[in-house]
């Protein structure tokens, strides 16, 4: 099982999040990336935490502080890829694999489908910010702006062309050990595609090792212990 | 020594220039295929295969790989641009490869896909049945040992009997992760991902 990281790009610098709603600064991404590179973080997802209010001049903006990024750790990047215009200025970038979010819950087929071509299958990933609410398991609709139920999403979409699911959960983020196991229990992918993250701890990257999930992604507070990645490695 | 970096229009390009560059060697991104002029060119691979075989046609890179390798060159492919040296791909309904190397890639078996960290070993020495020296003095390192980072769906079927190969792991031992023939060298793992691993590696190499 893999042991990456999450990092949160907002306007060109990286922030921490709480709970889906408070952020604090972190530092350049260069920077946060050399440091978890030297711990060798297993992989690194850039996300930015957008909502419906992002532009297309805010994505080119934050490009090219990718473009810039010189790493050797594997990178997947998303957040507001919601149109083919958005997915041609990653061509070429330093990384691996695209993450869409709203275009699985729009189905954007033609989106996904060009991405497939460009990057192939395997690099495609689903990010689903979910969270439990009134016994029912949500997904955070980004383009939205707010939650709708996981059974009003079309998941065979999503299976049939992600070749991994991030399942992102949104109200332990930035918590110790705090990932909620159940918003599992509703979700119908095979557990080797799906990668956990949202108050990941090492009682819980453990649990996920037992259950053959694919990958745990630890939240950005890692940048606070710095050998915490090594420490979660060998949990 | 001379690296030309090929583009073909996708893949991660400039991940490979900062690797190659990391070993204080310079290298040139080319996406002209009458502008390859390097002694090793290196074929990044990123995409399906069926539409990075047609970009290849489209641009007469894939001529242009050939007249490299008839003029002495050597060349380096990585995860999809090692694939299609291969005769043969089933990804997209089938698609005829550039036939560098015999073999064929096939879905691998039994699996979702395969996106992990792999362990490597590998001594230089067992590099010296082929033609693929290195040329710079990079490293005395003789052992490599380390991991490697794979993110692949489709795995190459080695039928080269003369040549040096490493399989991807031993629950993937039918597919070859690192493959050695003559002036050919083909990654299925992404060397330039693999952290201090990959900078050892092309330190060996080039």
């Amino acid at each position: 099982m893999r042991v990456g990281s999450v990092v949160l790009l907002k306007e060109q610098l990286c922030v921490q999040s709480y709970g889906w709603n408070t952020i604090r600064p972190l530092g350049s991404l260069q920077g946060v990336l050399d440091s978890l590179e030297e711990y060798q973080c297993d992989e690194v997802a850039i996300i930015r935490p957008v909502r419906k209010n992002d532009t297309l001049n805010k994505f080119q903006q934050d490009i090219k502080v990718i473009k810039a990024l010189k790493t050797m750790t594997p990178i997947s990047f998303g957040g507001g890829v919601r149109s083919i215009e958005h997915l041609n200025l990653l061509k070429g970038l330093p990384i691996e694999r695209i993450i869409f979010s709203s275009a699985f819950l729009e189905k954007k087929r033609e989106l996904i489908t060009l991405a497939k071509d460009l990057f192939g299958h395997q690099a495609i990933k689903c990010l689903l910010p979910i969270c439990y609410q009134n016994n029912k398991v949500h997904v955070y609709h980004s383009s939205l702006g707010n939650y709708v139920p996981l059974s009003n999403i079309d998941t065979k979409f999503i299976d049939e062309l992600a070749n991994e699911i991030v399942l992102f959960d949104t109200q332990h983020e930035g918590g110790k050990d705090q990932f909620d196991w159940l918003l599992l229990s509703g979700i119908p992918f095979p557990l080797e595609k799906i990668i956990i993250s949202g108050g990941i701890g090492k009682k819980t990257k453990l649990s996920a090792q037992q259950q053959n999930i694919a990958s745990v992604l630890i939240d950005n507070k890692v940048l606070h212990q710095e050998y915490s990645i090594l420490d979660y490695k060998y949990a | 020594m001379s690296v030309d970096i090929l583009d073909v229009g996708s893949g991660n390009i400039w991940s490979i220039k900062n690797w190659i560059e990391k070993a204080n060697v310079s290298a040139r991104v080319v996406s002209d295929a009458s502008d390859i002029k390097a002694n090793l060119l290196i074929l990044p691979g990123v995409g399906s295969a069926g539409s990075y075989m047609q970009r290849l046609k489209q641009g007469s890179y894939d001529q242009a790989i050939l007249e490299h390798l008839d003029k002495g060159g050597r060349l380096l492919g990585i995860c999809l641009g090692f694939q299609i040296m291969s005769a043969y791909s089933e990804e997209d309904g089938g698609i005829e490869g550039l036939n560098l190397i015999d073999g064929h890639v096939e879905r691998l078996l039994g699996k979702v896909s395969h996106n992990s960290w792999e362990p490597i070993s590998l001594r230089k020495n067992e590099l010296d049945g082929q033609s693929f020296h290195r040329q710079m003095n990079l490293s005395k390192k003789q052992i490599l040992n380390g991991r490697v980072f794979y993110n692949h769906e489709y795995g190459f079927v080695n039928n080269e009997k003369k040549s040096f190969s490493i399989s991807v792991s031993n629950s993937l031992s039918k597919y070859s992760g690192l493959l050695v023939k003559d002036k050919i060298i083909g990654m299925q793992f992404h060397p330039e991902k693999s952290q201090i691993t990959g900078l050892d590696l092309i330190s060996m190499i080039l």
